[in-house]
């Protein structure tokens, strides 16, 4: 293929990419973490306050890289920002991890890196949470950064490549505590592609020829001993590569960890921030394994994958990418790859093999979670396709085999906006988990109605009396209203009479039931499938409202 | 240019005593605003994903009995259903008085968004003595604007009776309802027709919280024979 033709149809993805991601952000309610991180996010705006928080939340990255979107977009407090603003963070770095199959080219060759930037494209689970204010896609493309990167510098060790390396570990880090999953995986894949290298080659390999492009350290024999002089030589610059690449190794590692103290640290304001986030092991390691919300078979993510239809909805799959991943694996396993090639496919093989696994042992597990292992499948899906195509010699079936893959990527697009629209909130999308009810914004709305009748306007006493996982994501969308409180329980909160509005879950409500019957005029709202949120307006607000509804 | 000047400073001044003297008689002697500090929302993680129906706790309690007049009989069963959108989205209008309650798809008519009406004609006047309605039971939801009207005639024209009406901001236009929302289950709703007599029951909907269509599992009217 040639450079213009590459550079043609990679801009085309890109386009398509952009276009699944950067329209229409505003559309889906904000969901309960979404919406604790942009209220986490508008403290950082607006008082330049973030502190890690150990017990959740997870890394810094997030909130520090919205900052420039917000500036750019002129949002200096968190009233100004909506959630176009804030989902335009994940857009861009879900369209960037596409953009970074480029740093590939080298390692897989320009068709598969074709399809593989097709297959991050179209993906509906990659466009679903591109389009979500969570750290999954950011950890999506720094994860992406580093795996080119380390397999660059294997390829043409340099201290450039080192530090990128070091640059984008240091992000992953400081995107998710938890990429340790990521990082142990990609451990595992390296130690296994080596064993079986060392394997298949029947004995110890050979000593590498040093400088040459494309050799890396993991091709050398440093033990062998010297016998002859010219022996001797490649052995002394086997010891000047060896430096070589521990001084690399220390830049690398050096530059992960300055990234991430920063970060945890929030700059050096908060010293501990650091410690706190290898202290989040435990916290991690505990909630992984424990019985709780969030426990669910170890097939769940595959099976979310390869077929998903909930009663009336439709079907749903991304089937393909796993056939075509199943293809890309038997092809890196072809002896007719070149080396190159094969060595960084078996490492991707063995990455995406090792981290699906870990990922399905953990019994802690949520949609968003698919990210980081579903990388792997597309990349070597890529593969797949390709090796698909290259299989027949026969122009007439190659046709055949093309139409049939871009009929099929066709289909994972249109399952894309579909997700990403007419089915962003609906339960029957197998990605919407915990989402917020579309329902819930006429409660938005009913609340801004009463403010505009309220003499305080938007300072109109407003009480919260709900759990904390029934209070999310009010505080977003209460957010310029001057005057909220929050409580959890009823007991705890002033009496309710003084509030013109008050906002309750319906155990709290029927708490509060005979005041509430008395003074106050009830809807109900859902907050989530299943879940309610009862609105109580003041009886004097209730009869202004009507009184200005009947002026119209 | 100087007259502009003066007359400009005197204005400004005239609003800042204005200002000043609201405030200061919005502030009683000695006395100043409160400032509370109101309670920060609680970071917390995910919620659960509710799966299945019904997996959230609902306040309401069970229902008790109800009582009705010696010889009450079920009058709806099989009777002819009209609505106001006779060509439903999911099932068809005779749902509503086939005897079949279950919750699951297949047991439920589905009409289109906003208002919208069932109507039973039960051939003739009887004296009601209970009506029952199961909107959508496999998931808890509410249903807006609940109206149950009851009438001789069948346009609803003349001698209309309203037995139930919770639209409280009369959005749906047949009057502001006192009684409250409440959330489906599978006991379905209980309205107290007191005895009215009527042939012609009519049931309204404004959609419901979770999307703007209206459902109708099953209506139960009991009845005696009108004196």
């Amino acid at each position: 293929m040639n450079k213009k033709a590459f550079a043609g149809l990679f801009l085309l993805i890109i386009i398509g990419a952009a276009a699944l991601r950067f329209f229409d952000l505003g559309l889906r309610p904000m969901h309960h973490d979404e919406a604790n991180q942009a209220v986490k996010f508008g403290a950082l705006l607006e008082k330049g306050e973030y502190r890690y928080d150990r017990a959740d939340h997870h890394g810094p990255s997030l909130y520090y890289l919205s900052l420039p979107f917000a500036r750019v977009l002129g949002a200096d407090r968190l009233a100004e920002l909506n959630e176009r603003t804030i989902r335009l963070v994940p857009a861009f770095f879900g369209l960037g991890a596409v953009v970074l199959l480029l740093l590939y080219v080298p390692l897989i060759g320009k068709e598969r890196a074709l399809w593989g930037a097709l297959g991050l494209a179209l993906s509906p689970v990659l466009v679903y949470f591109s389009r979500f204010y969570i750290q999954e896609t950011l950890l999506l493309f720094f994860l992406t950064g580093f795996v080119a990167a380390v397999w660059r510098y294997k390829r043409n060790p340099s201290w450039t490549w080192a530090v990128t390396a070091g640059f984008f570990a240091g992000m992953m880090y400081a995107t998710k505590e938890t990429s340790v999953i990521a990082f142990g995986s990609i451990a595992a894949a390296l130690l296994l592609g080596s064993l079986l290298r060392r394997k298949t080659r029947g004995d110890r390999p050979a000593l590498g020829k040093l400088g040459r492009k494309d050799t890396g350290p993991e091709d050398m024999d440093l033990e062998k001993p010297a016998r002859s002089e010219q022996i001797q030589e490649e052995a002394s610059g086997a010891k000047g590569a060896r430096r070589r690449f521990r001084a690399d190794i220390l830049m690398g590692l050096g530059t992960a960890i300055l990234v991430s103290i920063l970060l945890y640290t929030s700059f050096f304001k908060n010293p501990r921030g650091f410690i706190d986030s290898i202290l989040s092991f435990k916290v991690y390691s505990v909630r992984a394994a424990e019985a709780g919300f969030h426990v669910q078979p170890r097939s769940y993510y595959l099976r979310k994958l390869a077929f998903s239809k909930t009663g009336s909805g439709p079907l749903w799959s991304e089937g393909l990418i796993l056939i075509l991943a199943a293809a890309g694996i038997a092809a890196a396993l072809r002896a007719r790859s070149r080396k190159e090639d094969r060595s960084f496919l078996i490492f991707l093989s063995f990455y995406t093999l090792v981290s699906t696994a870990a990922y399905s042992l953990i019994p802690y597990k949520t949609p968003w979670n698919i990210l980081p292992f579903y990388l792997g499948f597309i990349l070597l899906a890529g593969t797949g396709a390709t090796a698909l195509l290259h299989t027949f010699r026969s122009r007439v079936i190659r046709a055949a085999v093309f139409l049939l893959l871009a009929a099929g990527f066709l289909h994972l697009g249109a399952q894309a906006s579909r997700a990403g629209w007419n089915y962003a909130a609906d339960p029957r999308n197998p990605y919407v988990y915990s989402q917020t009810s579309p329902g819930f914004l006429k409660l938005v709305r009913r609340v801004e109605d009463m403010a505009a009748v309220h003499p305080d306007r938007e300072n109109m006493f407003t009480q919260v009396i709900a759990g904390p996982y029934e209070t999310w994501p009010l505080p977003w969308y209460l957010r310029r209203f001057g005057r909220v409180g929050y409580w959890t329980r009823a007991d705890a909160a002033p009496p309710p009479g003084d509030a013109s509005v008050l906002i309750t879950d319906t155990e709290q409500a029927s708490r509060l039931e005979s005041i509430l019957n008395t003074y106050y005029q009830s809807e109900y709202y859902e907050l989530r499938p299943g879940v309610f949120l009862v609105l109580h307006v003041r009886n004097d607000l209730w009869d202004e409202y009507l009184k200005s509804r009947s002026g119209k | 240019m100087k007259k502009s000047v003066v007359l400009l400073i005197a204005a400004s001044a005239f609003i800042g005593i204005l200002v000043s003297a609201r405030q200061a008689l919005a502030q009683e002697a000695g006395k100043e605003e409160l400032k509370v500090q109101l309670p920060k929302p609680m970071f917390i993680g995910t919620p659960r994903n509710i799966s299945s129906p019904n997996l959230e706790k609902i306040t309401g309690k069970p229902r008790g009995a109800i009582f009705v007049s010696a010889g009450t009989k079920l009058v709806s069963l099989n009777k002819p259903v009209t609505a106001s959108d006779m060509q439903p989205v999911i099932g068809e209008v005779g749902l509503v008085t086939d005897g079949e309650k279950a919750g699951e798809d297949g047991y439920f008519v589905e009409l289109g968004p906003g208002k919208q009406y069932v109507q039973i004609d039960l051939k003739t006047a009887q004296a009601l003595q209970a009506i029952l309605v199961w909107h959508y039971h496999s998931q808890a939801r509410v249903y807006r604007d609940v109206v149950v009207q009851v009438s001789d005639d069948k346009d609803f024209v003349n001698g209309v009776t309203t037995l139930f009406n919770n639209d409280h901001d009369n959005s749906s236009g047949l009057g502001i309802g006192k009684e409250k929302e409440y959330i489906e289950t599978f006991e379905g709703k209980y309205v107290d027709p007191r005895g009215t007599k009527a042939r012609y029951i009519r049931l309204w909907s404004n959609g419901n919280t979770s999307n703007d269509m209206n459902h109708y599992v099953e209506v139960e009217v009991y009845a005696t024979p009108a004196q």
